[in-house]
């Protein structure tokens, strides 16, 4: 057709206009290039993967796990198969170890503080600058002698870490603290007088056929879940024989919901349960005498007051249910008593766990198949597992100390102290006093926006470190952890980006001659120095000609263990001791129930968007802090899901999205821990908020520690509103009728 | 009437509510084409056998395959070494070049940039020649598995099914449009799965 | 893969092991590139999550219980959200696999509607992660853009890639191996979820399946499909609950 020249134009334009259009939607250019690998390694090559073992860092537990690796890029995490606490299973927190690696807010270089304190402030400096400034003042330290006004606080690190750590501490003069949000020097003391252990002893929960737990979520968050979760899914199926788990606690846990039966019980009162089974026990004559002298002291008759009648009302159940409790433990074949958490949260948290864990001699289960199986001592002089963290009045009396002025420096790895220590410790306004504060971590969390001078670490899947258990299994083992990536700030070059905790320590010390007492420059080092240790047993599950075979072979492997070098196969019973009621504190109607999230811990997973998203097994919530109530009560009182409320207790408060249920018992509220970061990367600074900080100081009367679980509070609607963000559907699933089962059941006798 | 003098008669409405449907109609056709043809234009913009760029793009390193597979016998698998074990066929390392071209070759400018790339740590940036989009998982080593048993011939052979004669281009170019097409009649002719979740998930 | 014909993909849920820790729900998530689940997407009730644990409550307090099933994608042999496609992007493979062509859906969600387990999952935003997240993401999966459906595969990529590293080293591939497991099953810590192939009569899917779907008499297994009588034909099998407290019932 004839065009005139307007026409013509006008098509051009138009089509050209198209092609532009289209070409901005096209394929990015990078995407048509292909770098070529500078050297040969042949795993680097596209698609191919590689699975390398390494020790999880996500909680304390640190399962083994293998890391899918391709191209240099951690991919996905499982369970190592050959790992023994955890045989290739692993919780959902270890997936989230990939975004942890990637997150786009960790802290790239050393950061030297530039505005206020919590500003956010801060200028990039190199590595021997950090290292430089923080030895100055070290350095002031010791020429005035002050050493011991310098204070280490990390969380709680064994193994090698935790050797280095110490001996820094140790041969500087610095004090040294360990702090664990939730504090379990209650459950290790008792678990070292009941036991004689100074760590946990396993528990085989698969061949048990009677689990009477108390307190403990140990299907969800408790000690070492994921190997018993293992445990409980043979305990469940795994034999011709279905076992029965009763759960006593005074909140709808995840491990009660999973539970046959479920005991509510006042807050405090589990210990005074356990006790009052023992004294039914004893009464009844089921245990042999030496067993009932050794847990009374010779004279059995300071135990009748603990018998079932005379403690149930204390405890808020019938007399029956007791002792229907105690038939059932004693004329099982292979019962097993386990007790913690909220348990031991309270002002009777020692003599109650205590008590609860006697229930294992009562049952005589000690080093038998079902039963409590005792650890043997590391295979490594001088390596240890982590040790409990200090007690809540031990950190008490550090902040009086930063009030009087005689810390001057405080540097802290993995702890997040302005998080995690109540206000009622005053320890936010009494750091004004503390001239430096230096921090460690690889990310902005509450207590490193604080500090004047970061020491960014690296992430644990790019670092060394081993791993003796907390909670062990039975026999010798030692987790080996190593770098399964490049770090991933390496391309800053050597004075920038991050260093592992361990070799900065060795670098400081190394700048202040220090002797450390390691023949040993680097951190991987000091590891395979120990390492030939283990390879001079000439035992275990590596057996190689060479030493570089051996640490090949232990690496491959992701640890050393060895299935003969067993525990102690008996224990004698400590004597009980009386259990005073539970001191509860504050004036609100309702008994508060905290628990560590089960995504969040205690508060350390928030920044992982995998973790905020992860439906809480109970609620289903997700991203915010909520408040379980019963659904009745709140009907009552007008509260629906999602009204904004808040909570006060010990004069402070904080604000939850309340979330009615049938499950949480008319005098209490469950909330929990993990939100309220002030600061912790774009995924959870300022979001939901922060019970830790708002208990009241109750202290356990044995160990110090904080009692968690011994608050009242007030709940007061606020007038607003907010949509919950949880999986569930809208419409609450409250049960309609006594009969209405949505889940097909059956009963064992059909089978 | 003066003669000459046209009056153009009034359209009645019938008339024009026929011109308007036509006018929509056929803006409506116009833009549908207008769309269509862009789509398929841009679908086939990328595609060098259409346009004929008869050369194949420029790299970086003017790496002849002439020199090397010809004049040397290089197999493919040589260098691309990867295509008997996994999806891609990969590029070679500069570590590989250097086994020969740390003493080979000093008089050439390629061959020197090669090396200055190599002693600073930094990767050559190849241009890439054959691309299928990141919903096609294609996977090499079972079509070279496949062909090499079935054909009794070496690996390298089955190279060129796909990518022509590579021993042939000094710069190597995109002789097929491995387009799905392609890919599916040969399935269809080899009884190969044709299964949608063989390479799309 | 010559042999895909022969297999026929399933899956036993074992509902008394389930304690509903939500460790298949991540393990997922790593595995499939699936988006970030922000709050909004849950203030929407549209989070995206393949697999997912869905908690039932029982009872009056204190009486009260707690139940988890996991939800996933139910390959059903009769799927009612195959026929419905208009572009064919859903079909039924001959491993028995529900498959979900992401290139060829072009978002009418007609699928997500005759769904009745609701496992589809539409991308109502476009999938986004910061740029250093992206190092995390699995190239073995094909990361979806807006408007496309998605839904769980049984991890199709490590059925594709352990067949084919099988036939190319020539080492046949076990039955409950772990690299040809889904994700989900490989993270659960209670051993709830077992993967195999019906097909074969010994493998461990196909064994527990027979015991549980067996009802001589007295002797009834504790196996069931979700909402069978909608004639699905899931290959998906679920086994009961088991509650010893008194009067349990066999519900429906």
């Amino acid at each position: 057709m004839a065009l005139n020249r307007r026409q013509f134009l006008t098509l051009m334009g138009g089509s050209a206009g198209a092609a532009v259009f289209f070409q901005a939607c096209g394929i990015p250019e990078k995407e048509l290039l292909i770098d070529s690998p500078i050297e040969m390694p042949e795993d680097l090559v596209t698609g191919i993967d590689n699975w390398y073992a390494t020790s999880c860092r996500q909680c304390d537990t640190a399962e083994g796990i293998v890391v899918r690796v391709m191209e240099g890029r951690a991919k996905k995490i499982e369970g190592n198969v050959d790992y023994p606490i955890n045989v290739g299973k692993h919780s959902p927190r270890c997936e989230a170890g990939v975004q942890g690696l990637y997150h786009p807010d960790r802290i790239s270089s050393p950061l030297v503080r530039t505005g206020p304190r919590g500003s956010g402030e801060y200028r990039e400096i190199s590595w021997e600058d950090a290292i430089g400034r923080l030895t100055n003042e070290l350095q002031n330290l010791e020429a005035s002698g002050d050493q011991s006004q310098a204070v280490l606080v990390t969380n709680p690190i064994g193994g090698h870490l935790g050797l280095v750590a110490d001996k820094f501490a140790d041969v500087f003069g610095a004090r040294r603290f360990t702090y664990e949000p939730l504090e379990t020097s209650v459950v290790r003391k008792a678990l070292s007088d009941v036991f004689g252990q100074n760590a946990m002893p396993d528990f085989d929960i698969d061949n048990s056929d009677y689990l009477l737990s108390f307190g403990a979520d140990f299907l969800s968050t408790w000690a070492s879940p994921t190997r018993y979760s293992r445990g409980y899914g043979e305990f469940r199926q795994g034999h011709d024989h279905r076992g029965k788990l009763v759960h006593i606690d005074s909140r709808f846990s995840a491990t009660a919901a999973n539970a046959d039966e479920w005991i509510r019980v006042n807050p405090g009162t589990e210990g005074l349960f356990a006790l009052a089974v023992i004294q039914s026990i004893v009464s009844k004559g089921h245990i042999s005498d030496s067993v009932v002298n050794a847990l009374t002291g010779g004279d059995s008759g300071w135990l009748s007051t603990y018998s079932p009648e005379n403690v149930s009302e204390e405890i808020g159940v019938t007399p029956e249910t007791i002792l229907h409790v105690g038939e059932d433990f004693s004329h099982s074949n292979h019962a097993l008593a386990i007790g913690g958490g909220s348990a031991a949260a309270h002002s009777n948290g020692y003599a109650s766990v205590k008590a609860i864990f006697s229930l294992n001699h009562v049952a005589d289960n000690v080093g038998k198949k079902g039963g409590v199986i005792l650890n043997p001592d590391s295979p490594i002089g001088g390596l240890e597992a982590a040790p409990s963290g200090n007690s809540f009045a031990e950190f008490q009396r550090l902040t009086e100390d930063m009030q009087s002025g005689t810390v001057k420096v405080l540097m802290v790895r993995g702890a997040d102290l302005f998080y995690g220590l109540p206000d009622t410790s005053g320890f936010k306004g009494r750091s004004a006093n503390v001239p430096m504060i230096v921090s460690f971590g690889g990310m902005m969390d509450d207590t490193t926006s604080m500090a004047d001078l970061i020491l960014p670490e690296h992430h644990y899947l790019e670092d060394w470190g081993t791993d003796i258990p907390l909670a062990g299994v039975g026999y010798e083992l030692v987790g080996f952890q190593q770098p399964v990536v490049r770090p991933f700030f390496e391309d800053r070059g050597d004075n920038l980006g991050t260093k592992g905790f361990g070799d900065v320590l060795l670098a400081i010390a190394q700048v202040m001659q220090m002797d450390l007492g390691l023949n040993a420059d680097t951190f991987k080092e000091v590891i395979r120095e120990s390492a030939r240790e283990l390879y001079a047993l000439r035992r275990g599950s590596i057996n190689a000609p060479t030493f570089e075979a051996f640490w090949n072979g232990v690496l491959q492997r992701g640890g050393w263990w060895d299935v003969n070098a067993k525990g102690p196969s008996s224990a004698e019973p400590d004597r009980l001791d009386g259990i005073s009621s539970p001191v509860i504190t504050g004036s609100g109607e309702f008994n508060l129930m905290p628990f560590a999230s089960a995504s969040l811990l205690d508060g350390r997973n928030a920044s992982l968007p995998w973790m905020q998203a992860m439906p809480d097994p109970i609620s289903t919530a997700t991203w915010q802090t909520w408040v379980e109530m019963n659904h009745k009560v709140a009907e009552e009182r007008g509260i629906k899901e999602g009204d904004v409320v808040t909570v006060s207790a010990s004069g402070r408060s904080i604000t939850a999205l309340a979330m009615p249920n049938p499950a949480t018992p008319p005098d209490a509220v469950s909330i929990p821990f993990g939100q309220g970061h002030r600061d912790g990367g774009r995924y959870s600074a300022g979001r939901g908020g922060n019970l830790m900080a708002i208990l009241d100081a109750v202290h356990d009367e044995t160990t110090g520690a904080l009692a968690w679980a011994a608050n009242r509070v007030s709940v007061t609607p606020t007038g607003e509103w907010v949509r919950v963000p949880k999986f569930e559907n809208t419409v609450p699933d409250f049960p309609r009728d006594e009969h209405n089962h949505v889940i097909e059941l059956t009963s064992e006798d059909a089978h | 009437m003066i003669p000459g003098d046209f009056q153009p008669q009034r359209p009645t409405s019938r008339q024009m509510v026929k011109l308007g449907v036509l006018g929509v109609v056929a803006l409506g056709v116009f833009v549908a084409i207008v769309l269509g043809l862009t789509f398929h234009i841009s679908a086939w913009l990328g595609q060098p056998v259409v346009f004929a760029r008869s050369e194949g793009p420029d790299q970086p390193i003017a790496f002849p395959h002439t020199t090397h597979v010809q004049e040397l016998g290089m197999d493919c698998t040589f260098c691309h070494r990867n295509v008997e074990k996994e999806a891609a066929a990969s590029v070679p390392a500069t570590g590989l070049c250097m086994t020969c071209h740390s003493a080979v070759g000093d008089d050439l400018d390629e061959i020197e940039k090669m090396r200055s790339l190599y002693e600073d740590g930094r990767s050559i940036h190849w241009v890439r020649v054959h691309r299928v989009p990141d919903h096609v998982h294609f996977v090499h080593e079972a079509h070279i598995r496949y062909f090499s048993e079935k054909d009794g011939i070496e690996p390298s052979q089955v190279c060129q099914t796909c990518h022509g004669d590579v021993k042939e281009m000094e710069k190597v170019k995109q002789v097929e449009t491995l387009k799905m097409g392609d890919c599916v009649s040969c399935h269809k002719e080899n009884s190969a799965p044709t299964d949608c979740a063989t390479c799309h998930y | 893969m010559a042999d895909s014909q022969d297999r026929k993909w399933g899956m036993v849920v074992d509902i008394d092991r389930c304690t509903g820790c939500n460790g298949c729900v991540v393990a997922c998530q790593s595995e499939n590139n699936i988006p970030n689940n922000l709050e909004e997407h849950f203030n929407q009730r549209r989070a995206i999550q393949w697999i997912r644990i869905e908690r039932y409550w029982e009872g009056e307090y204190p009486n009260v219980k707690a139940r988890f099933i996991p939800v996933m994608c139910q390959q059903c042999g009769n799927a009612p959200c195959e026929p419905v496609c208009p572009v064919y992007a859903t079909y039924h493979n001959e491993e028995g696999l529900n498959v979900q062509v992401y290139n060829r859906c072009i978002g009418t969600r007609f699928c997500a509607n005759g769904c009745p387990y609701h496992v589809r999952f539409f991308n109502f935003w476009e999938p986004e992660w910061p740029e250093s997240l992206k190092n995390q993401l699995n190239p073995d999966v094909t990361v979806r853009s807006r408007g496309i459906m998605e839904k769980c595969s049984f991890c199709v990529q490590r059925i594709r890639r352990s067949t084919r590293e099988g036939e190319r080293d020539e080492v046949q591939v076990e039955d409950g191996d772990r690299a040809i497991s889904p994700a989900c099953v490989n993270a659960c810590p209670t051993t709830a979820l077992t993967f195999g192939d019906f097909n074969n009569e010994s493998s461990q899917v196909s064994m527990m399946k027979e015991e549980a779907m067996a009802n001589r008499g007295k002797k009834e297994g504790r196996g069931y499909r979700l909402l069978d009588n909608l004639g699905t034909e899931a290959n998906v099998i679920y086994l009961k609950k088991v509650d010893n407290s008194a009067g349990a019932v066999h519900g429906h």
